[in-house]
């Protein structure tokens, strides 16, 4: 355990309960659509992977979310990537469960919208 | 051009083709390095985009074996996450081109292609006007001139003779052919591309009587050969006026 100060997942502040809005353009709606759910089933892998230890898996994954995020049009999601990935690599569980968290919140108060 | 991605990861892999596809590039995607080192066995590409982390052969050892057992100078940009400076060094000395460290944008990653193509190993130009020993080829009036004289070429003849007059010595698989010309979708017998080739072959002279050769490669492709290339002169304008 370190001395970073952390978020306690319990913790719901005014700002995480606001709608994210992220404007794309309609042609990306289909890859778009495909990549979040994507993110939404590694959400459960994430949980997987952290029950079992499985510090490369999640490893992996935040890797991926690193390269993906931004590209997409979500840079939160690709620092998350990194965070996972450092994490991983520290074998944080107590972090990566923090990281899983701020993720689940991330996606679930994201509103994607096209034009 | 026609590009291909070696990427495991899905959405990666999906975003970057939509961006080449946007671009009008043809993208063609391998999860694993082994299959695409198996694929550049037969087919051509313009350049590829190499991630360094995947499963079997990584990046790097992909890039090893195109330079060192295929002998390809293909273009080779990679875009992966790792960051290190030695990680990149080592990219770099294995004969890649250029490095982007994940996450690319769009723009600077076509760019980067872009100059890539130009400093031209490989890569169709975007020259409007190309002139080639007898040949004077204007691809705003899609006119081939051989001898000052005009050659009547149908559209496809003429797509096909610009081709292999831009990419003189350059080994293009059918595959590459099929899709520059006739389209990504389109399908297109062995024979109906051999049918081409063979007749802008006895249109344009592109035999060694007249100094050239447009042979087949066996269960490959085609390459256009200049006989006496080191006599050769190759001069390329942007404006096709310049070249009036």
């Amino acid at each position: 355990m370190t001395g970073t100060r952390r978020t306690n997942p319990a913790e719901i502040t005014r700002d995480s309960l606001q709608p994210r809005v992220v404007w794309l353009e309609k042609d990306l709606e289909q890859l778009v659509t495909r990549f979040l759910r994507r993110k939404e089933d590694e959400l459960a892998r994430l949980r997987q992977a952290l029950s079992g230890a499985d510090f490369e898996t999640i490893r992996k994954l935040g890797h991926d979310l690193k390269g993906a995020g931004e590209g997409f049009g979500f840079p939160e999601l690709s620092i998350l990537g990194a965070k996972f990935e450092l994490a991983a690599r520290a074998a944080d569980a107590e972090l990566i469960a923090v990281h899983i968290t701020t993720m689940e919140r991330y996606l679930k108060r994201l509103q994607v919208r096209f034009d | 051009m026609r590009i291909a991605i070696l990427e495991d990861d899905i959405s990666q892999t999906e975003l970057l083709s939509h961006w080449l596809q946007l671009a009008g590039h043809n993208a063609h995607a391998f999860e694993q390095g082994a299959n695409l080192l198996r694929a550049l066995e037969r087919e051509s590409f313009d350049a590829l985009l190499l991630d360094w982390n995947v499963p079997d052969l990584s990046g790097v050892e992909v890039l090893k074996r195109v330079r060192q057992r295929l002998h390809s100078s293909v273009p080779v940009l990679f875009v992966t996450g790792r960051n290190r400076e030695d990680d990149v060094v080592t990219a770099l000395r294995e004969g890649a081109d250029d490095y982007m460290i994940k996450p690319v944008r769009r723009l600077e990653l076509l760019a980067r292609l872009e100059a890539l193509s130009r400093r031209g190993r490989h890569g169709p130009e975007q020259a409007e006007v190309i002139e080639l020993d007898v040949f004077k080829v204007d691809c705003q009036t899609r006119t081939v001139l051989r001898n000052s004289k005009q050659v009547d070429l149908t559209a496809k003849d003429f797509d096909l003779s610009v081709l292999f007059l831009r990419n003189v010595g350059r080994l293009l698989s059918r595959g590459h052919i099929r899709e520059t010309v006739w389209g990504p979708n389109a399908v297109v017998t062995s024979r109906t591309l051999d049918t081409h080739v063979s007749r802008i072959r006895n249109k344009l002279g592109l035999t060694p009587e007249f100094g050239w050769r447009l042979a087949a490669v066996y269960r490959y492709g085609y390459r256009l050969e200049h006989l006496d290339a080191a006599n050769a002169q190759r001069v390329v304008h942007s404006d096709p006026k310049a070249a009036a």
